[in-house]
């Protein structure tokens, strides 16, 4: 009994730190951003409540609608490029070992590149004056589908997802050949022995051994793209207006560039949300997946 | 037991660097340079009783046209005053300062000196009495005065129970258009939009864009919209009274947004306005020779090459259909930037010397000139040699010479959210994802707010 109780005293000096560090930078901060959302607050001026004055001002804001919508494409196309190509890639490296670390390299390179860079380079790149792009479409014989990409509304948002979307994909690729490594290999044998083919082998048994890593990526993926913030302020500011704006960046424009902190904590509030309700969403989902 | 005791060690060294991790935390993260190691003011105070620490924040840092100008002389003065008074530099790029500065006055923890725009920039600031009325100062420094300042400059920071800035720049923007290619093409500078038009053509068949002009955040953009307002009968009233009509969407301002959505259509501007926006990938344009003409201004100077600042003419931009004042005539000409002082720090019996000492060296003579030759338009009294000028800024001032001065929608503008929402409008229009009046209905709707 004495003894568990002082295993317990120490667990809990361990936990502590970890503890201390998520409250004071996290809970807290986000206590005290719900709370700014519900005040009239340009950050200089006393803080005046209006209770859900602020909420009432974003369902209302065409802008609000334009980046959530936005953020959500973001969410999906990222979910769709980043999880199967990176799952996709991890098998076809895993099931090719040779050169397997030098790929693996390779592929992770852009995750350390900082998304400024990647932001600056691409804004570079689809330049229509100086980028590469178009003259890259131009040399293949391609001239046709020469776009304005920063200046194009049909093209804009997608121009601004495309390289977030793809600077990620190695760190995925990273998690899949770890969770790829982790599947028993007598598993894997006893299939072909079945004769089960590749694509068998794939779906049925590698697949739903990496449940659990596919569940965390999906949510690292998703966490992610709530919070994207540097490649469209570098590329475009969030614009022209707020066409190529995330959340993140709209959050960033009301409560730094506009100066009202009370909305932009609202905004940050409903990222938050958002947030909580995918992971509980794919939580769920992929619970009853792996129960199956 | 040994285990435990180590254990016991590592718990408590990793709450201490935890807490002392915290302390540090309160200190300014956005900090990119400081002269000295200390930390914050008051400690420093108590530490040592005499000297006191001064917080000074500026965009002037590496990068800027200004640096090399500025840090000399401000290294010599930190240097000569180091016995009475430490000065904390704080530097970061203009919009990473802009955030900083807006973060440290939601956070109470205002610099004791930084450089800041003045008009719709300082208002809730002064709203809430953080920035000093810069009367206390003048009566407490022999070193300069009021008067050593240009008559309008300090327009800029007043509002209407007083005036809450230093300014120290003043500017006048320049259209330039390249000669050697003007020549090149056998063409003379256009005057007039129908010639404007005839040039445009000519240099979209060669491959040049006529104009170096786009939109990125408003910029430069913005400064081209005012610009062009200003030729239309009325505007200048309308701006400068914009403060009390709050009326934006004016006739003028259609008929300007207009005749920038005709400019488009006639292939004048980049095709890809966002991408080539901002002051910097503009002039580069022009100055590697792939736009006849552009419009800056002169803190971009420093970035022009030298072969560009050879090229290049200054002329009058063209007058546009149904413009009643001769383009000729007038320049925009306005306060641009200046500093500002935190008030409560200049209350403080242990730094108000300090305080003075150091605003008397920023608006000294010598910083002034260092700073001139960086491009800028000193907006206090000064002689300084032409012959130490670049070419450019010769053919500006020449250029401007006798022209009257008209105002700018950056620094008539009531509202931070309205001069936002007129930068975040404009890259719409220049892209064409609106009409001209859907630009002006957003704007004023800002301003009806």
């Amino acid at each position: 009994m004495i003894k568990q109780r002082k295993d317990n005293i120490f667990a809990f000096f361990f936990i502590l730190p970890v503890f201390a560090v998520y409250t004071c930078f996290l809970i807290l901060p986000m206590i005290s951003s719900a709370f700014y959302s519900l005040n009239e607050w340009n950050g200089v001026a006393d803080k005046i409540f209006i209770g859900m004055g602020n909420y009432k001002t974003l369902i209302a804001s065409s802008d609000y609608w334009i980046t959530f919508w936005n953020t959500l494409k973001l969410v999906i196309v990222t979910l769709a490029v980043q999880i199967s190509l990176g799952l996709l890639i991890a098998y076809l490296l895993y099931n090719k070992m040779k050169g397997l670390k030098i790929f693996r390299t390779i592929y992770f390179l852009p995750v350390v590149i900082a998304p400024v860079a990647i932001g600056l380079m691409f804004s570079l790149f689809y330049n229509s004056e100086i980028g590469i792009f178009n003259r890259l479409l131009e040399a293949v014989g391609l001239d046709s589908w020469n776009k304005n990409w920063l200046s194009d509304q049909g093209v804009l948002l997608g121009a601004v997802i495309a390289p977030q979307a793809w600077q990620y994909i190695g760190m995925y690729i990273t998690i899949f050949i770890a969770a790829l490594q982790s599947v028993p290999e007598e598993l894997v044998e006893s299939a072909q022995i079945d004769g089960a083919n590749n694509r068998q082998r794939f779906f049925h048994i590698i697949v739903p051994q990496m449940g659990y890593f596919i569940e965390i990526s999906m949510i690292l993926c998703v966490t992610g793209a709530l919070k994207s913030f540097d490649h469209s302020w570098i590329m475009t500011n969030g614009g022209p207006g707020v066409r190529s704006a995330y959340l993140g960046v709209y959050m960033y424009k009301t409560a730094f560039v506009n100066s009202d902190f009370g909305l932009g904590s609202a905004i940050s509030v409903t990222i938050v949300s958002l947030a909580l309700i995918f992971t509980l969403v794919l939580k769920a989902i992929t619970g009853r997946i792996n129960k199956e | 037991m040994r285990k435990k005791i180590i254990g016991i060690v590592c718990t408590a060294a990793l709450i201490m660097g935890l807490f002392s991790g915290c302390a540090s935390g309160s200190n300014n993260g956005g900090t990119k340079e400081a002269i000295s190691s200390t930390d914050m003011a008051g400690e420093d105070t108590a530490a040592s009783s005499e000297k006191v620490t001064i917080r000074f924040a500026t965009n002037w840092g590496p990068g800027d046209a200004k640096y090399d100008y500025f840090y000399p002389l401000f290294e010599k003065y930190a240097e000569e005053n180091k016995d009475k008074v430490e000065i904390k530099l704080e530097t970061l790029s203009t919009e990473d300062y802009k955030t900083k500065i807006r973060t440290e006055t939601a956070s109470g923890n205002l610099p004791d000196v930084f450089t800041w725009w003045g008009g719709s920039m300082i208002i809730d600031m002064v709203d809430a009495g953080l920035l000093l009325n810069v009367d206390d100062y003048f009566t407490m420094t022999d070193k300069t005065s009021k008067e050593n300042f240009d008559s309008s400059a300090f327009g800029y920071y007043t509002l209407t129970d007083g005036t809450y800035g230093f300014p120290l720049e003043s500017t006048r923007p320049v259209f330039i258009a390249n000669k050697a290619l003007f020549d090149e093409y056998g063409l003379s500078y256009p005057k007039t939009y129908e010639e404007l038009k005839e040039v445009s053509k000519v240099f979209n068949e060669n491959g040049i864009i006529p104009i170096a002009m786009a939109s990125k955040n408003g910029t430069p953009s913005e400064f081209f919209f005012s610009e062009l307002h200003s030729q239309f009968k009325g505007a200048e009233e309308e701006l400068v009274n914009m403060g009390t009509t709050r009326n934006f969407a004016t006739d003028n301002a259609l008929k300007t947004a207009e005749a920038i959505t005709d400019m488009i259509n006639q292939g004048m501007f980049p095709e890809d306005t966002v991408a080539n926006g901002d002051w910097g990938p503009c002039l580069q344009l022009y100055c590697d020779g792939k736009a006849a003409m552009t419009y800056t201004y002169p803190w971009m100077f420093e970035s022009m090459t030298d072969d560009a600042q050879e090229f290049s003419e200054c002329i009058p931009v063209p007058k546009l259909d149904g413009a009643t004042n001769d383009p000729s005539t007038f320049v925009s000409g306005f306060t641009v930037y200046g500093a500002v002082v935190n008030k409560a720090s200049f209350e403080d019996p242990a730094k108000q010397q300090a305080l003075v000492d150091f605003i008397d060296f920023l608006t000294s003579d010598d910083l002034t000139l260092a700073l001139t030759q960086s491009g800028m338009i000193p907006a206090k009294q000064v002689e300084y040699d032409m012959d130490d000028m670049k070419p450019i800024f010769k053919k500006m001032i020449e250029f401007c010479e006798g022209k009257e001065l008209t105002s700018v929608h950056y620094t008539t503008m009531p509202d931070l959210e309205a001069l936002n929402m007129l930068d975040a409008s404009l890259d719409e229009l220049f892209i064409q994802a609106i009409t001209p009046e859907e630009f002006l209905d957003k704007v004023q709707a800002e301003l009806d707010k």
